[in-house]
């Protein structure tokens, strides 16, 4: 009962703190917008250059004032770059004319695997006819398997990370698999109908590649699961070419550098040949390895199961109007969503995110806010003099008011601005790790490359506004409350 | 206890240390110290809310931080080992795999595995997962529900943060084998309390749909979100399906088991244990790998290492600056506004090394202080009014701020405080009383 209350009261506490920082934000920004828009407006005003000076004059404060700005902006801008890089992704891996069909009651491809029942016949005539085909007549529709599989990191030093995990996607017909996907090859060629190929001989380095040779030179035991000394041919997305380009080599013990074509990858007891690089864009695609869908089956116990149905219709309005169609289809039983819907649903941890980060903004914005603070009534109490004769020489309360809002303002953009670009170099074009996920296990592990673009600068930049606007305002209120002849005594 | 834990204890201790020393040798002077945070209340009071709110930033970012540091280090002694399928996620293995290793099944455990497994050192987890709504249409994540199935007997020995759960209910799970123990949170986001009754539509077990009735709530905050189930209930959902399919199997059922846990003595059995799980024929149909439970946390978290690796080494430095320079700025202006009061103190006899741990000793006073009050603070409200820091990493559901952070608080409030001060220090220590007197003459 009494920690009930007890937290009740900590809540009514927190809303209440919550609604006088809302209630402080409005106010200030109504007034600061106001000033800008008086100072603007031709008449008498207090000089810039007044404030400029004295900003010159206690410069030291002025350049720490502005350094905390650089902080929490810089920040700000960096973890915003993370998390819209990740909706990116997410919106970019998804086009809007795609249906997916995954098994019912399965909301990740991790965790689908489709009855075998689920086949282009079995669907009804009109949503067959709807299809496109391409030139020699084939439907735009593929069937997937995807494995998340747990690759030993060779050559790993024994003190770092020993495994990681690697996402694979078995497909029939490549050819079919890439125009629905919208994927193109950036190097090499997709793999063989086979997809299979001898390397031993035909490797052009001339180097010895065949498993025995390279279990040999790794010093662990010959995979057990190898059925034959040909290595399974795969074409690899961008991202994951750099990640696993951080191995280091067996050989030299370096890292061996991004991966290429005709690479040998080691994995699932398997060599794999890189046959190609796929030029994904900024999609969760360039994050994983494609290859045969029988081979991945066979090799990882998914005999004859696929996760996925993807149905090309190039229209979106086709695509909700058949994905209406298939979910009341009793024949199969699915789950179907649209593509752009399954990417939505793995917005979750990117939700998520945004969120903490909001929270961080706020929490760090409140130091900031704090700091300006502190300056600005420094320097009133320092000019309170030069108030009183402001006031004498006819200068209004308002005018002193918008005179220091001003300057508190300045020193904020200053420190936004600098901010800005330092968010700008610290995260524009970096490559990073994430995961995005529905939030209901699963998920896919995503490279992603961060861009900083205009809203966020924008974002940062507003965040500096209102920072400069709440932090001055109170000080700049006191300001305008000083009598003139008490503050010249 | 962390490294973090000794390194802030040190510096606490340190700054302790000195304030006592201080208190000693010139009490007036820490008299002096205490009553010059009062002159100017509105700049103490902003500097200590600005480090406040920084310090709980902070304390939460190493809450999470160093709760998976402790997850993901390696333990030297009983050890936790997780067996899996060798290549694929999520594991997926024939439930006879967990016989071989089953230290109560003495037939068929391999010979090689019983001097290293004792009674209560196996458990096994089957995940079930389903919704309390038919309609897929109105399915949210309120009303879906995620199980453990396994042997309530393993619950005791084996979960982590469940050692102390009443025996009674583990005989009650026994009993009535729909009985289920959900966590705290899933309960109310279900709306349902014990007693109460419910069907779950398997979401991954497709035609295995089972009753359940609630249990007694899971305690803490980790299973704040899941629920523990019977095994055997989950097993006879599988023999149910048959009967009613003309004995046709379930297409899962021997793909029901996700994951082996077993307790080993060391390191060197860590080894021994992983070279007869790994290459037992026994396996050969669906290899198995076996790695200590922090290394499989650990490949788990990869994904989220840039995450982590900001966190640590870009937001809580940034935070610190951040601090320092608000401490710095305030510090500064109390100096300049104070060179007068400085100069007196110098003709009174206060030494330049006086005046300086005068103005280093406001800042880490008020530093320290600050920081303390925000630890406490967030140990009180996060975990006692939110239940935990709900930051969505993996598998954690909440993270509960440590005791610990009581010595961080200190620890960066004093530390910050100390470096924000040295300059704004200095220049009060090297203030000349000739140069102030001939400017107010």
């Amino acid at each position: 009962m009494l920690k009930t209350i007890a937290i009740y009261l900590i809540l009514v506490f927190f809303g209440l703190v919550m609604l006088s920082l809302v209630l402080a934000v409005t106010v200030s920004l109504a007034v600061s917008l106001s000033a800008i828009v008086y100072r603007l407006i031709p008449g008498p005003n207090v000089p810039f250059g007044y404030n400029l000076r004295n900003m010159f004059v206690r410069w030291k404060n002025t350049v720490v004032t502005a350094a905390a700005f650089v902080v929490v902006i810089g920040l700000l801008v960096v973890m915003l770059a993370f998390v819209n890089s990740m909706y990116r992704l997410t919106q970019g891996s998804a086009r809007p004319g795609n249906l997916m069909l995954l098994q019912d009651g399965s909301n990740d491809e991790s965790f689908s695997s489709l009855p075998p029942t689920v086949e282009l016949g079995r669907l009804p005539m009109d949503v067959q006819n709807a299809i496109p085909k391409n030139k020699d007549g084939e439907h735009m529709a593929t069937k997937e398997v995807y494995v998340v599989v747990n690759q030993p990191i060779p050559n790993a030093p024994p003190s770092g990370k020993q495994r990681r995990f690697v996402q694979m996607r078995g497909i029939d017909k490549s050819w079919i698999a890439a125009s629905v996907h919208g994927i193109e090859l950036q190097d090499g060629k997709w793999f063989s109908q086979e997809g299979l190929r001898k390397i031993a001989a035909d490797s052009a380095s001339g180097k010895d590649f065949s498993p025995t040779a390279l279990t040999a030179l790794a010093g662990v035991a010959a995979p057990a699961a190898a059925p034959d000394d040909r290595a399974i041919e795969v074409v690899i997305g961008a991202g994951i070419a750099k990640e696993l380009g951080t191995d280091k080599d067996i050989t030299t013990g370096k890292p061996r550098g991004t991966i290429k074509v005709s690479d040998i990858l080691d994995i699932g007891g398997r060599k794999w040949i890189v046959t190609g690089i796929m030029s994904t864009g900024n999609s969760s695609f360039a994050s994983e390895m494609w290859c045969r869908d029988t081979i991945l089956q066979e090799q990882f116990g998914r005999r004859n199961s696929y996760s996925t149905f993807v149905i090309a219709l190039n229209d979106p309005v086709l695509a909700e109007k058949v994905s209406k169609e298939l979910k009341n289809y009793k024949e199969l039983s699915v789950n179907v969503m649209t593509e752009k819907e399954y990417y939505a649903n793995l917005n979750a941890t990117n939700q998520q995110f945004l969120f903490s980060i909001i929270v961080v903004a706020i929490i760090m914005a409140v130091g900031g806010v704090l700091g300006v603070m502190n300056t600005m009534f420094a320097a009133i109490s320092q000019r309170a003099k030069d108030i009183g004769v402001l006031r004498l020489l006819g200068y209004t309360r308002w005018q002193i008011l918008v005179s220091f809002l001003l300057e508190s303002l300045s020193i904020a953009f200053i420190g936004g601005i600098i901010g800005c670009a330092l968010g700008y170099f610290l995260a524009d074009g970096v490559t990073a790790s994430s995961i995005v996920s529905g939030g209901q296990g699963g998920g896919k592990s995503v490279i992603l490359r961060m861009s900083v673009d205009a809203a966020t600068l924008g974002f940062g930049l507003l965040l500096t506004f209102i920072m400069g606007s709440v932090g001055g305002f109170v000080p700049a209120l006191s300001a305008m409350r000083l009598r003139p002849l008490e503050s010249l005594r | 206890m962390s490294l973090l834990t000794i390194i802030t204890l040190a510096i606490s201790i340190a700054v302790l240390v000195a304030a006592a020393v201080v208190l000693v040798l010139n009490p007036r002077l820490f008299l002096l110290i205490y009553r010059n945070l009062g002159r100017n209340f509105l700049r103490t009071s902003l500097t200590s809310v600005a480090i406040v709110v920084l310090v709980i930033m902070v304390t939460m970012i190493w809450t999470v931080v160093s709760f998976l540091d402790a997850s993901t280090a390696e333990q030297s002694q009983n050890i936790k080992l997780i067996v899996t399928e060798r290549w694929q996620l999520p594991s997926q293995m024939p439930s006879s795999h967990a016989d071989y290793m089953d230290p109560e099944k003495p037939n068929a455990i391999l010979p090689e595995l019983k001097p290293y497994v004792g009674k209560d050192d196996f458990m096994t987890w089957s995940f079930y997962g389903g919704s309390t709504e038919k309609d897929p249409s109105k399915r949210t994540r309120d009303n879906l529900v995620f199980m453990f199935a396994m042997n309530p007997e393993h619950i005791r020995p084996m979960m982590d943060d469940l050692q102390d759960l009443d025996p009674k209910i583990i005989e009650q799970m026994q009993k009535d084998e729909s009985l289920v123990l959900l966590g705290k949170e899933r309960l109310e986001m279900m709306n349902m309390k014990v007693g109460d009754k419910f069907t779950l539509v398997s979401m991954n077990y497709k035609g295995i749909d089972l009753k359940f009735t609630v249990g007694p709530v899971l305690p803490g905050n980790r299973y704040n979100l899941m629920g523990i189930m019977n095994a055997n209930y989950f097993n006879r959902g599988f023999d149910t399906y048959r009967t009613e399919n003309k004995n046709q199997p379930h297409p899962l059922e021997n793909r029901r088991l996700n994951l082996i846990w077993l307790r080993v003595r060391d390191k060197d059995a860590v080894a021994k244990v992983g070279g007869i799980i790994e290459n037992s024929p026994t396996f050969s149909d669906r290899p198995l790998k076996c790695e200590t439970a922090s290394s499989g946390i650990a490949a788990f978290l990869d994904a989220y290492r840039d995450l982590l690796f900001g966190m640590k080494w870009l937001l809580v430095p940034a935070i610190l600056i951040s601090m320092t320079l608000v401490i710095s700025n305030a510090i500064a202006i109390t100096v300049r506004e104070r060179r007068t009061e400085m100069a007196v103190l110098k003709v009174l006899g206060f030494r330049p090394l006086q005046i300086l741990v005068m103005v280093l000793g406001e800042a880490v006073l008020v530093g320290g202080l600050s920081g303390f009050i925000a630890t406490l603070g967030s140990i009180a409200i996060i975990n006692w009014v939110f239940g935990g820091i709900p930051f969505p990493i993996a598998f954690f559901p909440a993270f509960t701020v440590p005791l610990d952070a009581l010595a961080w608080g200190f620890a960066i409030g004093a530390g910050t405080g100390l470096l924000g001060s040295c300059l704004p220090a200095w220049t009060a220590r090297s203030v000349k009383v000739s140069e102030v007197f001939a400017k107010v003459a």
